[in-house]
């Protein structure tokens, strides 16, 4: 199995762009149709799931260090049922990586690349993401590592280059709807902070694992930033036509024009996103495979990278015949899936491991 | 049945047993069992027209109706 070793640091990389690749994209104006101009408060209140799922999956880590909780669901649950539990969570990832390849496959092919049948974007990523996985994890934190910088730097870059286009009156009026609206508007990205329970299959290989809750929390916080900037900068230069558009952040980008040198830079959008999808979808790819073997308790992971390349790509077209049908997957399954499986879930795990061990000790003395 | 898709997936099928059948080979007979079965699960699904087929994220979309009217 996985004999490799990452830092807390590095799990850290792999995180942010696995949370944020695919959701400054859409969420914004899915975001916006239910908050409006308070969209960007939305992240904020969202973000309470992402640190709460941190600390249950950092806690399991504590009682099973050296197990994922494909592995330590039967130590709490017992064979059979513990089986049960983790191959829905298990099925939720495999789910997840062939929608995410899905998603980001639609984007390019809508937004660039029209003409190109989507299976080729879909399989010239998933390949790219298999020899990525084929690696180990210690190759995937150095890439998300080296790559990191490449993804956030130029977001920060688009910021600036927007600005001059910004109406901060837009903003206003600040919670005029109340606050259901904002709350409303965090369930969608709820989903999404709920993916840090990827960490409980990245926790085992940590060199520095006393370092690895304070990285866990200050990742939700990095991503929370992210969001609420990304938003604030949709709201500005889009204002009310946010929810409008399916993919607000690209078209505030193409209408980035300044001083007639910098223009047209959507095209670098696109290529800077690739790179976070590759991440997002390698860490997806990577846990889907390493979970399997763990239920199926193989010998080695890798057998089955390859397999996996062509199921994760049918998963992607299974059961979602259009774009619209896949939006509404995300607007109004996967917030509840999400928390679902990867924080409600993990904290009933917690809870009867917490009992358990309560149990065991005093039986001990 | 989607031929197209049927035959590109057993091309690449053949292609991924060819290149890695010297390193599968010495695993154990779990491993090669896990392989195989994965291939032939993706090789049997390839023959459908999955886009409208009901499948596991169908059964998901029911188990969460309840919570859907929510975020009309």
């Amino acid at each position: 199995m996985e004999k490799g070793k990452i830092s807390s640091l590095q799990m850290a990389v792999m995180l942010y762009p696995a949370i944020i690749a695919t959701s400054i994209i859409s969420v914004p104006s899915i975001v916006a149709k239910y908050a409006k101009n308070d969209l960007w408060i939305s992240p904020i209140f969202a973000s309470v799931l992402g640190f709460v799922t941190v600390y249950i999956a950092y806690e399991l880590h504590k009682l099973y260090p050296k197990q994922t909780v494909i592995q330590f669901s039967e130590q709490i649950m017992g064979r059979f049922v513990g089986k049960m539990i983790s191959l829905f969570i298990l099925s939720f990832y495999i789910l997840s990586t062939g929608q995410i390849v899905r998603g980001y496959s639609e984007f390019i092919v809508s937004s660039f690349l029209l003409k190109t049948p989507i299976s080729v974007i879909m399989a010239s990523m998933v390949l790219l993401c298999a020899f990525a996985v084929q690696g180990g994890i210690e190759v995937l934190g150095r890439l998300a590592q080296l790559f990191a910088p490449f993804f956030i730097v130029p977001i920060v870059i688009f910021v600036v280059f927007l600005s001059p286009d910004f109406d901060v009156k837009n903003i206003f009026p600040i919670l005029g709807g109340g606050v259901v609206p904002p709350l409303k508007g965090a369930v969608v990205p709820g989903g999404w902070y709920s993916e840090f329970f990827l960490i409980i299959f990245l926790l085992p290989f940590l060199t520095d694992v006393k370092k690895a809750r304070k990285y866990g929390m200050l990742t939700v916080l990095a991503v929370m930033l992210t969001l609420v900037v990304v938003n604030l900068t949709v709201l500005f230069a889009l204002g009310p036509t946010t929810a409008s558009k399916v993919f607000p952040l690209m078209n505030a980008i193409r209408y980035v024009n300044l001083g007639e040198f910098f223009e047209n830079l959507e095209s670098i959008a696109m290529a800077i996103w690739i790179v976070g999808a590759f991440v997002k979808i390698s860490v997806f790819y990577y846990v889907v495979v390493l979970g399997t073997a763990q239920w199926l308790n193989l010998s080695d992971h890798r057998v089955i990278i390859w397999p996996f390349a062509i199921i994760i790509i049918e998963f992607a077209f299974w059961s979602l015949p259009s774009s619209a049908e896949y939006t509404s997957y995300l607007t109004k399954v996967l917030p509840f899936y999400g928390p679902f499986v990867q924080t409600i879930i993990p904290l009933f795990l917690l809870m009867i491991a917490a009992v358990r061990k309560r149990k065991k000790g005093t039986a001990n003395s | 049945m989607r031929w197209g898709a049927f035959f590109a997936t057993t091309l690449i099928i053949i292609i991924i047993i060819f290149i890695q059948w010297p390193r599968i080979k010495q695993y154990s007979k779990k491993d090669k069992w896990a392989f195989f079965i994965l291939i032939f699960i993706g090789w049997g699904l390839s023959m459908f027209d999955l886009p409208n087929m009901a499948g596991p994220t169908t059964w998901i979309k029911a188990l969460f109706k309840p919570f859907a009217p929510f975020m009309e």
